[in-house]
């Protein structure tokens, strides 16, 4: 066009509208391009840190009065700090400049102070003079005059209640659903203390006992999730289970070695929710141990190794996750990661002869405390550590779990629940339904654009192409919610009818094929256009002679149960909204789209090659099948590719018409969870920037990225098409 | 044309038609799938409306024992012997001599809260007597749905009516009475205390903002004093609207009537439990038509009730609306322009080729991807970074931090841009190059042949994508489940309380009501019949938004050729 044009001696205005109307329009059309690029980074962007690893840094060094500790806590904030030593005395201080908040006297002296499960800031402290009492720690918050302050608190949470163990055990304390029970091992005596209708700002009365002569010395005791057992070790790593079902008459149900012949255990520390075991041994590995279900009741099993340069010293858990840290001889603290297997960061500490040590609450801080009493902190970046890429797409071996699965449970009720964030049933489940979707929408989507385009009558196409598209247009939530609530029960009530007429319309075509052929010529040709019309009958015809005959075909074939009969013969387990309606929904859903482009392409091969070939002699079905399929085929291959992209990002219809069960199961009649329905059912619950939202946000990338494929090798290919079309 | 057998068969397979056959029945399904799935909406859409007669059904149980039921037919099944004796498990199994099937009714006794099931089955093989009192009354009750009986008395606190010649014409005066003062009640609450809540809140947040600072001490004391009277004389117009509420409401539940149940038993409802009460038995197929056109105009502008199961849909429409209003304003522009772009302004090549695969591609990113990206970007992003710089005062209770109106309208904006570019690229394709030839030189510039040759003539095609982009929006429910939907929305997002539009606030949109009632509620069975109606009311929509869009391509189609 008039490019170039010289505007110079037109006046002002009109230059500057002109060249601004430039400008704009050619923004606008970058805008295109800016807002696909913007929503793929911006995915990325929100998914990326679930990949990044952690790191350690230096925080302070602070000075406090001189005393051995045996407990260093943070609170939740990070703000304030507990120390309680071997002197009876516990100290709040601050974290951020070492000074002393509040002290209280506890005892004369401590002799071992234990967190109280599942508690994070209960405490038993054991004295020689008065057994062990229970104290909680809290931290209010007040405000003097617009000034943040907290003013921290040491209570007993049974006032004038001592527990008495003997001298020298070591104990574990449980205190949940109105129960306490307390275990303490010496030697090969083992000693049961549970009180019943415990309440914090009572006295706890009247334990049931149980005294037990053990078969060998153990040195810990460990009580297991939610008191259910309790773990034994010695210090050669020997370890015995106790069932506590019933608390006073504990009962062994296994025994067996925590670590290999030849190393020694040097520590041991049990993960959140006291599920696993670790066990750190004189080599350098960290194992994780935890009972699994097997065919003669529970045992101990391994799960997984870490392996680490040098020998193990201490091991401390996290409070909120499944992670931990490790000490090594050489004074290097790691931070792992259990369920991802992942070791995320390391650092030298700066002194390697601390007493106590732990992870404050948020996992953002490490405190430990030396022998003078001084206490070091480090600060934690370590957000994402639950997964990792490979954790992401393989399997793993999940607490309590007998072995590694594929699995996605993202939440549940539990604070110690180990969130399972396996894709990889997820990415199964989409595949699953599009492929069903696809076995129903590309034959019959194909086959109809191949009609409608090459030998309907031109009246007839008139209406047809526009009706199917109409269909394109059909809230994919009406197809959805029909499925779910209409057709799903419909085929679970008449699934031989169903499986009758899917057999009884190929006999029904057939018939009307012979049958047409039979009829005088004279009566047919004038019809030739409008098969699409005559084949109606038969189609209805044979669907409600399938659904008649479908209790015939039950009993004859089926023993009088369809889905019985494929439970049982098959092992295919029946669900009522199964991958079967999604198919037939989502394929519903697809179909437009790819008739509509195929029939596109199928219409625009040009005249002449069709015409040539007829000319030389071939019969109108030669011609379809060599020349006019073949040169459109381009288009059909982008038209499906379409119709998958389609298919995989499709949310509503997968939502309603299945039961969102993320199963890994080929099986027509069970369902499936894709990626869109999970990113529905569970963004709206996740916590902005947790793990947990990131990884939808990495779905919803994959998602895009998937579509983005199949639409751009759509595209590309159509493009040439198009040349090529012109050059012909 | 058929001669030797088995020779004429070969040459009859290779023709190909049976294929053209297979080809032929695959249009044929595609056929009945649309035609199908619109016969099947609009029957059971438009039949839940219809008053149906009211039955009285003698049948024996399962245990065999005598029964009595009252209510409609809602569906009728067929089962196998087999599948009869496995369903019934009392001891009434026994089937009649030379029976291999058996009919079961469903039959809606309503009464929730009185007579436990309110769907009972009963099969026509065990039914003793049917009949269709005269009496027998639907009542629509606002909660626990229908209740089906006998009027037996009416009557408020002096006195009681029980002659059957003036109960009805009795029960339907002070039935209007009630509605009389249900209305008052409901202009006052969505009215005056809507907007007296509003200007409290607005109060609020002033008198939060000045104590977050800007203001010297001396100004903020004058400012928090004017407040102060606000909020004093707020509050007295707020007391004022509540007595009149509660002298209202006492009103409301003066009378009473008295109903007799299928059982025998005797109950009393407050007219201000009933909605709407009718005898279908005594309708005639003109009453029944009338109420049938009312029933569905309520059903259009009623607001819902029971948890969306009962009520009308009438703020599910209007956040539609609404909705699909914004978004057509924000997507045009974005989406002319580009088309723009690409077929008047750039030079064919690689970039466009490149802008084209995003067009293709932002067209087939799902759905829900798109909801992804606006929840973080636009809810989150832009709208947690709106707050802290022009709403401070309301944090940390989000503003614009939070799914609403606008975030749901540019989300979807986005994600029909493709259907405005390919439409209005179609128009300006047609237009011939003469005609803007003749504008440049006729001395225009090329923005002047844009503005006012070229994109007037293509202003229909533009419009046809508009139409067909209401159209998808309309329909697209996945990615507003994140961005701004609701079940249930207190509020409409258009109100008269300054500014009168509120962006920020969360809406209700037809899709997803079917999504949630369907689904979600906790009577599914109770609740279907109203999904059907608002799943018929969205396809009818979209059908006309896809139809004008067709025709209006098809007169385009028309026009251009006088050109050419």
């Amino acid at each position: 066009m008039a490019l170039n044009a010289d505007l110079s001696h037109l006046p002002t205005r009109r230059r500057l509208t002109n060249a601004v109307t430039r400008y704009v329009v050619a923004l606008g059309g970058a805008a295109v391009i800016g807002a696909i690029a913007l929503i793929f980074f911006y995915l990325l962007w929100v998914a990326i840190p679930i990949m990044a690893g952690a790191e350690i840094e230096p925080g302070q060094r602070l000075s406090l009065p001189v005393g051995t500790p045996l407990l260093l806590e943070a609170n939740e904030t990070g703000e304030i700090g507990l120390r309680i030593d071997s002197s009876g005395q516990a100290i709040f201080f601050s974290l951020n400049d070492g000074s002393i908040v509040d002290r209280v006297t506890l005892a004369s002296s401590v002799e071992r102070v234990k967190r109280v499960l599942p508690h994070s800031s209960m405490y038993a402290v054991q004295s020689p003079q008065s057994g062990i009492v229970i104290y909680e720690s809290r931290h209010p918050v007040t405000f003097d005059n617009d000034v943040r302050q907290i003013r921290p608190e040491l209570n007993a949470v049974f006032p004038d209640t001592w527990i008495d163990v003997d001298p020298g055990a070591d104990f574990d304390v449980h205190f949940a659903d109105f129960e306490v029970l307390v275990v303490a091992v010496t030697g090969t005596n083992l000693q049961i203390q549970h009180f019943r209708d415990a309440e914090a700002g009572f006295e706890l009365y009247e334990p049931r006992r149980a005294n037990l002569s053990l078969e060998r010395v153990y040195e810990r005791v460990i009580i297991g999730p939610r008191g259910a057992w309790v773990y034994l070790v010695a210090d050669d790593g020997s370890v015995a289970v106790l069932d506590l079902q019933r608390p006073t008459s504990p009962r062994q149900i296994f025994v067996g070695k925590l670590v290999a012949e030849g190393s020694s255990l040097n520590a041991l520390e049990p993960l959140l929710g006291r599920y696993s075991l670790l066990a750190g041994n004189d080599k350098g590995q960290v194992t994780q141990w935890f009972m699994v279900p097997g065919e003669f009741g529970y045992t101990l099993e391994r799960a997984r190794t870490f392996k680490l340069d040098r020998a193990i010293t201490r091991l401390i858990a996290e409070q909120r996750r499944k992670g931990f840290g490790a000490v090594d001889a050489e004074g290097r603290f790691h931070l792992l990661y259990t369920t991802s297997s992942r070791v995320l960061a390391d650092r030298r500490l700066d002194s390697n002869r601390f007493s106590v040590a732990s992870i404050a609450p948020r996992a953002n801080m490490l405190l430990t405390g030396d022998e003078s009493g001084d206490v070091t902190t480090y600060r934690i970046h370590n957000e994402h550590p639950e997964i990792s890429w490979s954790a992401l797409w393989s399997k793993i071996w999940y607490e309590g779990y007998p072995e590694p699965v594929y699995s996605w449970q993202s939440s549940s009720a539990d604070n110690d629940f180990e969130a399972k964030f396996s894709l990889t049933p997820l990415l199964f489940g989409t595949l699953k339904a599009a492929f069903y979707a696809m076995v129903f929408a590309v034959p019959i989507a194909i086959m109809g654009a191949i009609y409608t385009a090459y030998f309907m009558a031109p009246a007839m196409r008139r209406i047809v192409k526009p009706g199917v598209e109409i269909m394109a247009a059909l809230p994919t939530v009406i197809l959805g919610f029909l499925a779910g609530l209409w057709l799903a029960p419909l085929i679970e009530a008449n699934l031989a009818g169903v499986i009758g007429s899917i057999l009884a319309l190929p006999v029904g075509i057939l018939l009307t094929a012979v049958l047409w052929g039979r009829l005088p010529e004279k009566v047919t040709g004038r019809f030739d256009g409008w098969y699409g019309i005559f084949i109606l009958p038969t189609i209805i015809l044979t669907v409600v002679a399938g659904f008649g005959l479908g209790p015939w075909i039950e009993s004859v074939f089926f023993g009088g149960n369809t889905r019985g009969w494929f439970l049982n013969e098959l092992g295919l387990a029946y669900d009522q909204r199964n991958a079967l309606v999604v198919g037939l929904a989502m394929g519903l859903a697809v179909i437009p789209t790819i008739f509509s482009i195929t029939e596109d392409a199928i219409y625009g091969v040009p005249t002449h090659l069709i015409n040539g070939s007829l000319a030389l002699g071939a019969t109108p079905w030669q011609t379809l099948v060599r020349v006019v399929i073949l040169t459109a085929s381009p288009g059909i291959f982008s038209a499906v590719m379409i119709g998958l992209g389609r298919a995989v990002g499709e949310t509503m219809i997968v939502l309603m018409a299945t039961g969102n069960t993320p199963v890994m199961d080929m099986n027509l009649f069970e369902g499936m969870r894709t990626f869109a329905a999970n990113i529905a059912v569970e963004l709206p619950e996740s916590e902005v920037g947790s793990t947990h939202y990131r990884i939808l946000f990495l779905t919803a990338l994959v998602l895009f990225m998937i579509t983005f494929v199949f639409n751009t090798a759509a595209e590309v290919v159509r493009q040439r098409l198009r040349s090529r079309y012109g050059n012909l | 044309m058929i001669h030797s057998d088995r020779d004429s068969l070969r040459a009859w397979f290779r023709s190909g038609e049976l294929w053209i056959w297979a080809n032929a029945a695959a249009v044929g399904i595609s056929i009945i799938a649309i035609v199908g799935i619109l016969i099947l909406l609009a029957a059971r859409g438009f039949s839940h409306f219809w008053p149906a007669d009211i039955q009285l059904m003698t049948y024996r149980d399962d245990g065999d024992r005598t029964a009595v039921a009252l209510g409609e037919i809602a569906d009728s099944e067929t089962l196998s012997v087999q599948q009869f004796v496995e369903s019934v498990g009392g001891s009434g199994r026994a089937v009649p001599e030379g029976l291999d099937e058996v009919e079961r009714l469903l039959v809606k006794t309503g009464n929730r809260r009185y007579d436990p099931p309110d769907f009972t089955w009963i099969f026509t093989h065990k039914i003793d007597a049917v009949s269709f009192p005269d009496d027998a009354t639907v009542f629509e009750r606002m909660e626990w749905g229908n209740a089906y009986g006998y009027l037996r008395a009416v009557g408020g606190p002096q006195e009681t009516v029980s002659d059957p010649a003036l109960l009805w014409d009795t029960f339907g005066n002070l039935m209007e009475r009630a509605a009389g003062l249900r209305a008052s009640i409901e202009d006052i609450e969505r009215g005056v205390l809507n907007e007296i809540n509003f200007g409290m809140e607005k109060v609020r947040l002033e008198r939060r903002s000045i104590e977050l600072g800007g203001l010297d001490v001396d100004q903020a004391a004058t400012a928090m004093q004017e407040l102060d009277e606000r909020d004093l004389d707020l509050e007295k117009r707020y007391e004022s609207a509540e007595q009149e509420l509660r002298s209202l409401y006492r009103e409301l539940q003066r009378d009473y009537v008295r109903v007799e149940l299928a059982t025998g038993q005797v109950i009393e409802m407050r007219l201000a439990e009933i909605v709407r009460a009718w005898r279908p038995n005594q309708m005639s197929a003109l009453d029944k038509l009338w109420h049938y056109l009312e029933s569905f105009s309520l059903f259009l502008s009623e607001q819902p009730r029971e948890a969306n199961t009962e009520g009308g849909i009438f703020p599910a429409i209007f956040g539609t609306v609404l909705m699909v209003l914004l978004m057509s304003v924000l997507v045009t522009p974005f989406g002319v322009i580009a088309a723009v772009y690409l077929r008047e302004y750039a030079r064919q090549g690689a970039f466009v080729r490149l802008i084209r695969i995003a067009v293709n591609n932002l067209a087939g990113v799902p759905s829900i991807v798109y909801g992804v990206f606006g929840l973080g970007f636009f809810v989150y992003f832009l709208g947690g970074n709106l707050d802290q710089l022009f709403f401070p005062e309301a944090l940390p209770a989000p503003t614009f931090g939070t799914p609403g109106l606008m975030w749901a309208s540019l989300t979807l904006a986005l994600l029909t841009v493709p259907v405005v570019v390919v439409s209005t690229e179609e128009g300006l394709t047609r237009i011939p190059r003469a005609i803007r030839e003749g504008s440049l030189a006729l001395g225009a510039t090329k923005a002047e042949t844009l503005f006012k040759v070229v994109l007037p003539m293509a202003s229909p095609s533009i419009l046809t994508g508009v139409i067909l982009a209401v159209a998808r929006a309309a329909g697209e429910v996945a990615p507003l489940m994140l961005v701004g939907v609701v079940k249930l929305a207190p509020t409409l997002p258009l109100d008269g309380n300054f500014p009168y539009l509120h962006l920020e606030r969360k809406f209700m949109h037809l899709g997803f009501h079917i999504y949630d009632v369907g689904f979600q509620s906790p009577n599914v069975e109770a609740a279907r019949p109203l999904v059907y109606a608002t799943a018929l009311l969205l396809v009818l929509i979209i059908i006309i938004l896809n139809l004008a869009a067709i025709m209006l391509r098809s007169r385009l189609e028309d026009r251009y050729r006088g050109v050419e």
